[in-house]
């Protein structure tokens, strides 16, 4: 669905639609009546939010069971943004508890399902807001990506998934993960959209003291798919560790294209050893700030509160009872490596290492327009799948590269390449800061190769 | 990381962990100690901590204007007992 | 065995501003719970902080005024624990990169001044308030987030005496300052101090114990002189010294010791990821510097020195920040800086305390002070008659005005009271007799007629000279 073909009935046709599909998808958490608050470039616009989106007086629950009585007193900046500019919010979707997680099999409300095929993971942890969009429901939702949280469940869906520069987008209001590394980013289903959208949501909020004041081009107008002689990097490490011969054809017809568009097309190859660090890096850094983050979930002031004789045993008990097994075991972890004995050796260590990283990409990068690699090794895994080696390169690598989006705080997009047994498969584009008009760019070219605009799933 | 550490790291941080979590944690606990020994082997000396995605510093500072209130009853909206516009919580012991 | 007490202390203080450190939420000294707060303030899921510039505008300005070296880059960090007044589980403060370090202040000690080094100065936010009943506790988050400044001295202090003198000095440059209330009964100053004795003379510094729950400047010398005592009678007893946090009992005039807690608390510092490091550029610092409000050891200087008060009057003039700042504007029209200063601490003080009008709102202005002090500098009326007229002055009206009215004036005019003087001594022959066989008495008398005469406008100096000379040559 795309942003023009939205009416004056379009909200309320959506909520009929999340609501009837939810049954099969189970990607909603709350229902919203759509109300008109404002007027602009999304007049008619019915939108989904991740529930990690703070929403006044709408339940907000980040799909966690501490919050699943949380009603804000606050929008979040870009709630107000939306609404302003004529947008209609109709639901809140499910997510990974507390977006940590990669294949939204954690939800408070259950599995999200994959349009596609509902035996497969939506993945995430923005899985709920991509499903909407995927499932041709409505034309933009809300997500966030912290190690790439919107630009894999975007592959795995067949859609395009945009994360901005950090600080492009402000992060008022949203219910953090891991501050450094998250991003608000959002799912639509066509560049040109991609482009008006982020027109919507981006601009300096002095709330957020990460926010950025560079100016907010008018991306949509100055749209070009021109790339001739636009330096296009090929991400080595990743094609070398990816096995599927689906993903290879369609990445490589995609490059061919890109060649004859005019591009300079050329192989880079990042050291192997970092490569192999992005991922326990990430790890580490996300699961200690995101300790740090929520220990405001005690149950004292907001969510639901376990009873006890003591303040210790009211948090405690709260605490238990609200989160997760795999959050558990992430704030353990989390809190280990922010110990002031530990501190110097795990979490300081990984923040060397991200610079490491961080340096390693960026001297080849800032030479050049773009980084691309498929955004995936595969389609989306079934639901029941049997574990992953997690040492592989190509889990390490491959399945994981994106990350490199959230350390530097690059522009990265994810759109769809093609297809594997009847599964979409997406490419992603990663380039410098604030560029976000030569990622359109680039994208609206390989839009034009690939042809792969605005494909939804609407029948499951 | 023994069961019992692990159980302490989680009271610290307020929660309890059930036996069969904490065995999972003690797993995890395992593959940390390999991604260590990992990264001892990346030398990083004269490198600093990477703390923001950029190193630009900002030179903003916010106005000493009142621009945000809740009024009493938004400020308690969410708090399971209040009293007289206070929250409630057992007798805190210093 | 002789001992050498060492102390250091860490000083709390709310700084005067608006709103909150990290959010827009006004604060005002008790409002009704709960009405001074916002998301941020309590810590609701998805807020972010934001820096307050007045905030960081008193910190430096703290800087300056302590001799600290200023940090331009801001950063922040989070110290990370669990408790009821601590909304989002961790406070947000300046671990590793205080704005000042490394000052000093000067306190006049035994006959000279000493030097208490300051270690650093830097910002942090402030918790909510608890109250507590017999089976629950009420939480109010007004002040959460409040601006707070920690200042912690360097182990220079050497007895009780020193540590109430320093405690003093700041309070006074302090409130001399405009940064904070600094009123020690409403909290927006506290203090916590670190006591440790060791043997005269040794470099082997003793076991520290803190002490908490000091409400006065009296409660930092009690505490501390009880304090080095008691580990003094430990040591003596061959006993050790718990490393331990005390608190002060005002009713036992003694140090208690609190439930002993853990070893140390691991607060897990590290840097505070939702604020970027903030630059403050020199044009800034330097135009803070420059708007900065005089302090007492300048305008210290400035009385002693220029306009040569006593050291007496000076204290007491700089013992109000409200009194000087009075003073300070009289002088601006004022002829006689002495002068000034007796009719504002002799006279108009007295006058104010009868209805316990504080300086600030004293009814005369410091205008009018200063034209009157300028009339009886001039000696166009008698102290006596000073006196009158600035009683006169607390209806709010000049003096010349009152003046004018009730046709108070001094003669000074030679050749008028000479006229006098010799009316009351030819009234007078017994008082002349009396004079010359040497009854002192008698020359106040006639004084004194004259003063009748005159209906009080004489000048009573040229009285008394014009009649010894005249009678002189009788």
């Amino acid at each position: 669905m795309r942003l023009q073909d939205c009416t004056t009935n379009s909200a309320t046709l959506a909520l009929e639609i999340l609501k009837k599909n939810n049954e099969k998808l189970n990607n909603i958490v709350t229902f919203v009546e759509p109300t008109i608050k404002g007027e602009g470039k999304l007049n008619n616009v019915p939108v989904v939010l991740k529930d990690n989106v703070n929403t006044k007086g709408i339940l907000t629950t980040a799909s966690c069971k501490i919050l699943d009585n949380y009603v804000p007193v606050y929008n979040a900046t870009i709630v107000d943004k939306i609404e302003k500019a004529g947008g209609q919010i109709i639901a809140k979707a499910s997510m990974d508890e507390l977006a940590m997680g990669g294949t939204n099999l954690t939800a408070l409300t259950g599995p999200v399902k994959n349009p596609y095929d509902l035996n497969r993971i939506s993945g995430g942890s923005s899985g709920g807001s991509a499903v909407a969009v995927a499932s041709g429901a409505v034309p933009f939702a809300i997500g966030s990506d912290t190690g790439d949280s919107v630009r894999k469940p975007a592959s795995f869906n067949g859609i395009v998934g945009v994360k901005p520069t950090y600080g492009r987008i402000s992060r008022y209001g949203i219910i953090p993960y891991s501050s450094s590394l998250d991003h608000v980013g959002y799912f639509c289903t066509n560049v040109k959209d991609a482009a008006t959208l982020l027109e919507v949501l981006a601009g300096r909020d002095d709330n957020d003291m990460t926010s950025s004041f560079e100016e907010v081009k008018e991306y949509s107008k100055e749209l070009n798919s021109d790339i001739k002689g636009k330096k296009i990097l090929v991400f080595s490490n990743v094609i070398e560790a990816i096995s599927n011969k689906d993903v290879i054809e369609s990445f490589n017809n995609l490059i061919e294209g890109l060649k004859k568009k005019g591009a300079i097309v050329e192989n880079v190859s990042f050291d192997e050893k970092l490569m192999r660090a992005i991922l326990p890096t990430y790890y580490i850094i996300a699961n200690a700030e995101a300790t740090a983050n929520h220990s405001n979930l005690t149950g004292l002031l907001f969510g639901e509160r376990l009873e006890g004789s003591s303040i210790d045993e009211i948090m405690i008990k709260s605490r238990s009872e609200g989160f997760g097994p795999w959050i558990k075991k992430r704030f353990v972890i989390g809190s280990y490596a922010l110990k002031e004995d530990n501190q110097e050796r795990v979490f300081r260590k990984a923040q060397k290492i991200r610079r490491l990283i961080v340096e390693d990409v960026m001297k080849k990068l800032s030479d050049a327009d773009g980084l691309i690699a498929p955004a995936a090794t595969g389609g989306a895994p079934l639901i029941n799948s049997t574990s992953t080696n997690q040492m592989s390169d190509e889990y390490l690598v491959a399945d994981n590269h994106m990350v490199i989006g959230n350390f530097t705080g690059c522009p990265s997009i994810t759109l769809p390449m093609g297809y594997t047994e009847g599964l979409p498969i997406g490419v992603n584009l990663t380039c410098n800061p604030f560029k976000e008009q030569t990622m359109f760019d680039i994208s609206f070219a390989i839009e034009e190769i690939t042809g792969l605009a605005d494909k939804v799933k609407e029948d499951f | 990381m023994n069961k019992e550490e692990i159980k302490d790291l989680a009271l610290n941080i307020m929660f309890d962990v059930t036996d069969k979590e904490a065995e999972d944690i003690e797993n995890e606990f395992k593959t940390l100690d390999k991604m260590l020994e990992f990264f001892d082997s990346i030398d990083t000396s004269n490198v600093e901590e990477m703390v923001y995605p950029f190193d630009d510093p900002t030179s903003y500072l916010r106005q000493d204007v009142t621009s945000k209130t809740i009024s009493q009853n938004d400020a308690m909206s969410n708090v399971a007992k209040t009293k007289q516009g206070h929250v409630v919580v057992p007798k805190v012991v210093k | 065995m002789e001992y050498d007490v060492v102390v250091g202390i860490e000083i709390h203080l709310e700084l005067t501003t608006n709103t909150k450190m990290f959010s827009g939420a006004p604060y005002k000294f008790k409002s009704e719970a709960n009405t001074c707060t916002n998301e941020i303030d309590l810590g609701h899921p998805g807020t972010l902080p934001c820096v307050n510039m007045e905030a960081v505008k008193k910190a430096i300005m703290t800087c300056f005024a302590l001799n600290l070296d200023i940090d331009k880059l801001i950063k922040f960090d989070r110290k990370n624990y669990y408790y009821s007044d601590l909304p989002k589980g961790f406070q947000i403060t300046q671990q590793f990169h205080p704005i000042g370090k490394n000052g000093y202040i000067e306190i006049y000690v035994n006959g000279g001044y000493k030097k208490i080094r300051i270690n650093r100065a830097h910002m942090e936010e402030d918790t909510a308030k608890q109250f507590h009943l017999y089976d629950e506790t009420l939480i109010d988050f007004n002040r959460a987030g409040v601006p707070l400044l920690e200042i912690v001295s360097e182990p220079d202090i050497a007895s009780g005496e020193e540590a109430a003198l320093y405690v003093e000095k700041l309070r006074q440059t302090l409130d001399y300052l405009g940064v904070s209330d600094v009123k020690m009964e409403e909290g927006s100053l506290r203090c916590d101090v670190n006591v440790s004795i060791k043997p005269k003379g040794s470099n082997e510094f003793g076991t520290k114990v803190e002490v908490k729950n000091l409400n006065s400047i009296a409660n930092v010398k009690d505490a501390i002189d009880f304090e080095a005592n008691r580990q003094a009678e430990l040591l003596e007893k061959g006993e050790k010294i718990v490393q331990e946090t005390r608190r002060f009992d005002e009713k036992t005039m003694s140090t208690v010791s609190m439930r002993l807690k853990e070893s140390s608390v691991d607060y897990k510092y590290f840097p505070e990821p939702n604020i970027f490091p903030i630059k403050i550029d020199d044009a800034w610092i330097n135009s803070i510097k420059e708007a900065m409000p005089e302090l007492p050891d300048a305008k210290s200087k400035r009385y002693l020195n220029e306009y040569k008060l006593s050291e007496y009057d000076t204290n007491l003039l700089l013992a109000n920040k409200m009194m000087s700042s009075f003073f300070d504007e009289a002088m601006k029209s004022a002829t006689n800086p002495k002068n000034l200063c007796n009719l504002l601490t002799s006279e108009l003080v007295g006058l104010l305390q009868k209805d316990e009008t504080p300086i600030e709102k004293s009814p005369v202005t410091p205008v009018n002070l200063a034209k009157l002090s300028n009339i009886l500098d001039k000696g166009e009326i008698s102290s006596k008659q000073a006196k009158e007229v600035l009683e006169e002055m607390l209806s709010g009206k000049d003096p010349e005005t009152i003046i004018n009215e009730k046709g108070i004036k001094q003669v000074s005019n030679q050749d008028e009271i000479l006229k006098i003087v010799k009316e009351v001594l030819d009234e007078n022959p017994q008082s002349i007799e009396d004079f010359k066989n040497g009854k002192d008495r008698a020359l106040g008398f006639m004084v004194g007629q004259v003063m009748k005469k005159s209906k009080g406008q004489a000048n009573p100096k040229m009285a008394s000279e014009l009649l010894t000379k005249e009678l002189s040559e009788r």
